[in-house]
C-alpha cells in the first residue's frame, strides 16, 4: 500500500512539471519615431528584467532578432520592414509576445 | 444581557447545512471576521424577534467539543466565555445519530439548546421518518424540523429561540455514565467546594471533562481552582481506580457511553425503510477511496486544480496586471517629481510600499481561483476523503492527509508559490499537523527559486543538467518530511493533535452562490490582514537596503557625471534654436515630459488616440515636445543629444542604487556573515544576493546578474558568474542551490506564515530554522564533500541517498500519537464504529 502510494505521489509530482510563474511577466514597447523601438521588461513583483531573453520574429516566424534586456531592463533595436512580433522570454510559460503593429510611435 | 438584545449561537457538525440555516435566519446582514488571537473565521449576523435584536454567532463546524482541534476550541471557549442566551444546534436530520453525539454534549455543558433537524427533505427522500415530539420529550429541550435550503421552518426556528429565553428550562436528557457516575459524583463534591469555578461552569461537565483528561479543561482547572493540585491528584486517582476495575480508561468508557446513548435516542424515535439501499454516496466511495483508484482520482483532481489555479490563474493575473499598473502610475503621478539622481524620499518609499502592495495584489486573481476550488471540494465533500486517501503516508511524516494540497500549491516538484501554499493550510483540523505543514511548504520548489536553479545549472553542471533539476526538484520533499517529523516529535510535541475522526459526509452538489460567497469572503480577509501587513513589512526593508546611503564624496561622484552630461547637453543646446528657450535647468523636466508622454501611450494600440495624446503634449509645451519627439531639424539633433543625457541618469540610478544596496545594513549583513558562510562555500558577494532573495525570492538571479555585471548583449549571467568566481566548483554550485530549495521563505510568504499560524513567534522560528537547516546542509554537502575529494555530482547523489535513508528512518520513529496509541486509537476506533454503523 504505502509502497504504490509513493510511486503514484511521485508520478504525480512528475506531471506537475509544467512550468508556470506566481509572478507576471511584463513588456511594453515604444517606437521611438527614428526607425527604432524600445521595449522595457519587468515583472509583476518589481524585479529587474536585466539579463531576460528578447527575440524578434518577423511576419513568416523567422527568427530575425535575438538579444537580452540590459542593465536598464531595456531592449532597443531597428523597426523590422514589414510585420514583426516582438517576444519577452523568460522561460516556458513566462513569455510576453506583443504584435508589431500594436506598437504605434 | 438586556432583553432587546440577544446573543444566539448556532453550532453543528460540519456538512450539515448549518451556513444555510445561517443565511436563512440572518439574509444579508451579516459579516465576517476572525475570533480574536485565532486565525478562525467568525460570521455574525443579525435578525430580529419581535422587538428584540438578536445577535446570531456561527460557531466553527465541529464534530465534538472536546479540545482536539482549534475549532473545536473556539467553539467551546465562545460558549463558556460569551454565555450565549440561546444555542442553536443544526443537524443533518438524515445522519441524526453521528450528529447527536454534538447535542448530547451541549447539554451536557447546561447550555439553553434548540435542536435543529434541519435537510428534512433528505430524509423523506430515503423514507425515514424521525418522531420530533418524542425526540423533545427525550431531550427535554424544543426540537424543530427544517428544510432550511428551501426557506423552511424560518418561523418555527425562532419561535423555539423566543421560548427558551428567559425562562427557566426543565430537566433535560442526562447520559447515564453508569460504573462512572460515582466518580463523577465524588469529583463533583470537590468541585463544588470551590465558590468561583462551581458558579462559572456546569460542574458535572466540568468532572466529566476532567476524568476525560481534556487538555482544556485541565488548563481551566489550572488558571481558576485555588487548590487545583489536590483537585488533580483525586481525578488521577479517580481515573486509575476506575481503569482497575473497568480494564479500560476513563475517555473510552466516556466516548462509548455517548455513541451508545445516540443509538438508543435513535431507536427509539426513528424509522428507517425496511430495504435498507446504500445511498449514492455509499457507491460513489467504493471507486473514490479505493486504494487503487482512489489516489488516481485524487491525482486528477489535485492536477486540474493545479492547472486553474495556478497555471491559468497566472494568466489572468496577467490579464489584470494592466489595473494596479494603473495604481502604480496613479501612485507616481500624485507623489512628488522624481530627481535626477535621487528622488525625494517621500516618492521612493511611497512607490517602494505601493509596488510591494500591488505585487501582492497580482496573486489576487489566483487566490479567487483558489479559494473557489477548495469551497468546491469542501462543499461537496472531497476534503475528508482526500484526507483519507493520503492520511497514512502522511501521518508517518507528522502531516495530515490533506497537507497534499498546501505542499502541491507550494511546489512539490517544481512550479508553485509559499504564498497560496500555506494559505490552504487553514482547510487542516489539527493543528499540529497544521503548523507542521506551515513550517515546510516554504521548502517547496516555488517557481521563484527555479531562475537561480538554472543558473547554476546552465553554468556547472550543463553535462547532466536533466538529472540535477530531477535531483533539485525531488531532493526537497525528501528533506521536507524529514523535518515534518522532527518538528511534531519536537517544538510541535505538546502542541493538540486531532484523533483522526474519519467521517465521511454525503456528497453534496455544491451551489455556484456559496461557493462565491466563501471565496469572497476569503479573499477579502486576506486582503485586509496582508495588504497592512506587507506595507509595514516594506518600510523595514526599505530601510534596510538603502541606509546609511552613499558617502559625501561617491555622492560628489555621480554628482559630477551628472553635471558632465547636462553640460555636453547644454553645449548641443546652444547650437540649436533653442538656444533661449531651453536652460540646464530644463534638463531634468525635459526627461520627465519625456516619460510622462510614454506612459501616457502605454498599452495605447490606436495610432489616432496615440495622435491626440501627442497633441495634448505639444499644447502644454512645444518646445519640451520637439525635444522629446523629434520635431523639426532641431529637435531631431538635441534629442539624439538628450538619449545620451538619459543613459547616463539611468547608469549612475543604477549604479548608486547598487552601491547604496552594497553599503546598506542588508549589505553590510551580507558581509559580515561570511566567516559563517563560508563553510558552504558563500563569498559575501553572494550572500548579499541571497538576503536580498529574502525580499522576493527572483531578486537573487537580478542581483547576482547585477553583482557580475551582465552587459546585457553578449555574457549571459552564468559566463559572467563564471568570469567573475573563478574559484568557483560544482560542489559551490551545489551547496548554494541547496540553500535556495530550505532558503526562508520570502517576506510575503513570511508574513502569510505569520498570518496562519497567527503568532510572530513561529513566523521568526520558521525564517530561522531553514536558514540555519540551510546553512547546514550547505556547508555539510560543501565542507564534506571538499573534505571527501568528492566532485559536485558524487556530492550530489551521496546527499539524495543520505536524505531517502533519514527518510525512511524518520517514517519509523513512532509519532507522538503513536506513543498515546491506546488512548487515541480507542477513541477512533469509538468513533470510526460508530459512523460506519450508518
Amino acid at each position: 500500500m504505502k509502497k504504490r502510494m509513493i510511486v503514484l505521489t511521485l508520478a504525480a509530482m512528475a506531471a506537475f512539471a509544467g512550468q508556470a510563474f506566481a509572478h507576471s511577466p511584463l513588456m511594453s514597447c515604444f517606437d521611438n519615431g527614428d526607425n527604432t523601438i524600445t521595449c522595457e521588461g519587468g515583472f509583476s513583483d518589481g524585479s529587474s528584467a536585466a539579463g531576460v531573453k528578447m527575440h524578434v520574429r518577423d511576419g513568416d516566424g523567422k527568427s530575425i532578432l535575438e538579444a537580452n534586456m540590459n542593465d536598464d531592463s531595456e531592449c532597443t533595436f531597428d523597426k523590422p520592414a514589414g510585420a514583426y512580433v516582438v517576444i519577452f522570454d523568460a522561460g516556458e510559460g513566462h513569455t510576453v509576445e506583443l504584435n508589431g503593429a500594436d506598437i504605434i510611435e | 444581557m438586556s432583553p432587546r438584545n440577544l446573543l444566539v449561537a448556532l453550532a453543528g457538525q460540519p456538512n450539515c447545512g448549518k451556513s444555510t440555516v445561517f443565511n436563512m435566519l440572518t439574509g444579508a446582514r451579516q459579516h465576517v471576521a476572525n475570533y480574536p488571537g485565532v486565525t478562525v473565521e467568525k460570521k455574525t449576523g443579525f435578525f430580529d424577534l419581535d422587538d428584540t435584536h438578536v445577535e446570531l454567532v456561527d460557531l466553527p463546524g465541529t464534530y465534538s467539543l472536546t479540545s482536539y482541534s482549534l475549532e473545536e476550541r473556539v467553539a467551546r471557549d465562545f460558549l463558556l466565555g460569551d454565555l450565549p442566551s440561546v444555542v442553536i444546534d443544526v443537524a443533518d436530520g438524515a445522519n441524526l445519530k453521528r450528529n447527536l453525539y454534538l447535542t448530547l454534549q451541549l447539554l451536557e455543558m447546561e447550555v439553553p439548546t434548540v435542536l435543529n433537524l434541519n435537510m428534512m427533505d433528505v430524509v423523506e427522500r430515503r423514507g425515514q421518518r424521525v418522531d420530533v415530539a418524542k425526540l423533545q420529550e427525550i431531550l427535554g429541550t424544543p426540537v424543530v424540523p427544517t428544510k432550511a435550503k428551501k426557506g423552511e421552518g424560518k418561523e418555527a426556528l425562532k419561535a423555539a429561540v423566543k421560548s427558551l429565553v428567559g425562562k427557566a428550562h426543565g430537566p433535560v436528557y442526562k447520559i447515564d455514565y453508569g460504573q462512572l457516575e460515582d466518580h463523577i459524583s465524588e469529583l463533583e463534591a470537590v468541585l463544588v467546594e470551590d465558590p468561583v469555578l462551581s458558579v462559572q461552569y456546569p460542574v458535572r461537565w466540568f468532572a466529566i471533562k476532567l476524568l476525560e483528561g481534556d487538555a482544556g479543561v485541565t488548563e481551566l482547572l489550572t488558571g481558576t481552582h485555588l487548590d487545583a493540585q489536590k483537585v488533580f491528584d483525586r481525578v488521577e486517582s479517580c481515573r486509575q481506580r476506575f481503569h482497575k476495575e473497568e480494564g479500560h480508561a476513563c475517555e473510552r468508557h466516556i466516548a462509548f457511553t455517548r455513541h451508545g446513548s445516540c443509538a438508543k435516542i435513535i431507536r427509539e424515535t426513528v424509522t428507517f425503510p425496511e430495504e435498507k439501499r446504500r445511498n449514492l454516496s455509499d457507491r460513489a466511495d467504493r471507486y473514490v477511496c479505493n486504494r487503487l483508484l482512489g489516489p488516481l482520482i485524487l491525482i486528477a483532481i489535485l492536477f486540474v486544480l493545479y492547472e486553474i489555479s495556478i497555471v491559468f490563474g497566472n494568466w489572468l493575473a496577467l490579464q489584470i496586471w494592466p489595473l494596479w499598473g494603473a495604481l502604480e502610475s496613479f501612485a507616481g503621478d500624485v507623489l512628488p517629481q522624481a530627481g535626477f539622481l535621487n528622488d525625494p524620499i517621500l516618492r521612493s518609499l511611497g512607490l517602494w510600499v505601493v509596488k510591494s502592495i500591488t505585487a501582492i495584489l497580482n496573486y489576487l486573481p489566483i487566490f479567487f481561483l483558489l479559494f473557489s476550488l477548495i469551497a468546491v471540494l469542501e462543499d461537496s465533500g472531497y476534503m475528508p476523503r482526500m484526507a483519507f486517501i493520503l492520511d497514512r503516508l502522511f501521518r508517518r511524516f507528522g502531516l495530515h492527509g490533506q497537507s497534499t494540497l498546501p505542499m502541491i500549491l507550494g511546489g512539490v516538484y517544481v512550479g508553485g508559490c509559499a504564498i497560496p501554499g500555506v494559505m490552504a493550510t487553514k482547510a487542516i483540523p489539527d493543528e499540529r499537523a497544521r503548523l507542521a505543514t506551515i513550517m515546510i511548504v516554504p521548502m517547496m520548489n516555488c517557481l521563484a527559486k527555479v531562475p537561480l536553479y538554472l543558473i547554476l545549472i546552465g553554468a556547472y553542471f550543463s553535462d547532466v543538467a536533466g538529472s540535477t533539476m530531477f535531483f533539485i526538484a525531488t531532493v526537497t520533499l525528501f528533506m521536507a518530511l524529514p523535518v515534518a517529523k522532527i518538528l511534531s516529535i519536537t517544538v510541535l510535541k505538546k502542541r493538540p493533535s486531532a484523533p483522526f475522526i474519519m467521517e465521511m459526509p454525503p456528497y453534496h452538489v455544491p451551489t455556484i452562490s456559496g461557493v462565491l460567497r466563501r471565496a469572497i469572503e476569503r479573499v477579502w480577509l486576506f486582503m485586509k490582514k496582508i495588504v497592512t501587513v506587507v506595507a509595514a513589512v516594506a518600510v523595514v526593508v526599505f530601510v534596510l537596503i538603502n541606509y546609511p546611503g552613499l558617502t559625501d564624496s561617491r555622492k560628489a561622484h555621480y554628482e559630477d557625471m551628472q553635471d558632465a552630461a547636462v553640460a555636453a547637453f547644454m553645449a548641443d543646446v546652444g547650437r540649436t534654436g533653442f538656444k533661449d528657450e531651453i536652460g540646464s535647468e530644463d534638463v531634468l523636466p525635459i526627461i520627465l515630459f519625456g516619460e510622462a508622454i510614454r506612459d501616457a501611450k502605454r498599452a495605447v494600440t490606436d495610432q489616432d488616440r496615440a495622435a491626440l495624446i501627442d497633441a495634448e503634449f505639444q499644447e502644454e509645451n512645444p518646445a519640451y515636445y520637439a525635444v522629446a519627439r523629434r520635431v523639426g531639424k532641431d529637435g531631431k539633433a538635441l534629442n539624439k543629444s538628450l538619449k545620451k543625457v538619459i543613459r547616463v541618469r539611468k547608469q549612475i540610478r543604477r549604479e548608486a542604487r547598487a552601491e547604496r544596496f552594497e553599503t546598506s545594513f542588508l549589505g553590510t549583513m551580507g558581509r559580515a556573515l561570511e566567516p559563517v558562510t563560508q563553510w558552504a562555500g558563500f563569498n559575501w558577494r553572494i550572500n548579499i544576493a541571497l538576503l536580498s532573495a529574502f525580499a522576493a525570492k527572483e531578486n537573487s538571479a537580478a542581483t547576482l546578474g547585477s553583482i557580475y555585471g551582465i552587459d546585457g548583449s553578449d555574457q549571459s549571467v552564468q559566463e559572467s558568474m563564471k568570469a567573475g568566481e573563478g574559484g568557483f566548483t560544482p560542489l559551490h554550485a551545489l551547496a548554494l542551490m541547496l540553500f535556495m530549495a530550505l532558503y526562508p521563505p520570502c517576506v510575503p510568504a513570511s508574513i502569510m506564515v505569520r498570518s496562519q499560524s497567527n503568532s510572530t513567534k513561529w513566523m521568526l522560528f520558521s525564517i530561522g530554522y531553514q536558514t540555519l537547516l540551510g546553512l547546514f546542509v550547505a556547508s555539510l554537502v560543501f565542507t564534506g564533500g571538499t573534505v571527501l575529494g568528492l566532485t559536485g555530482v558524487q556530492a550530489m547523489w551521496g546527499f539524495y541517498a543520505l536524505c531517502v535513508a533519514t527518510t525512511l528512518i524518520m517514517a519509523m520513529i513512532p509519532t507522538p500519537e503513536e506513543k498515546e496509541a491506546v488512548v487515541a486509537s480507542n477513541i477512533t476506533q469509538v468513533n470510526t464504529i460508530a459512523l460506519k454503523e450508518e
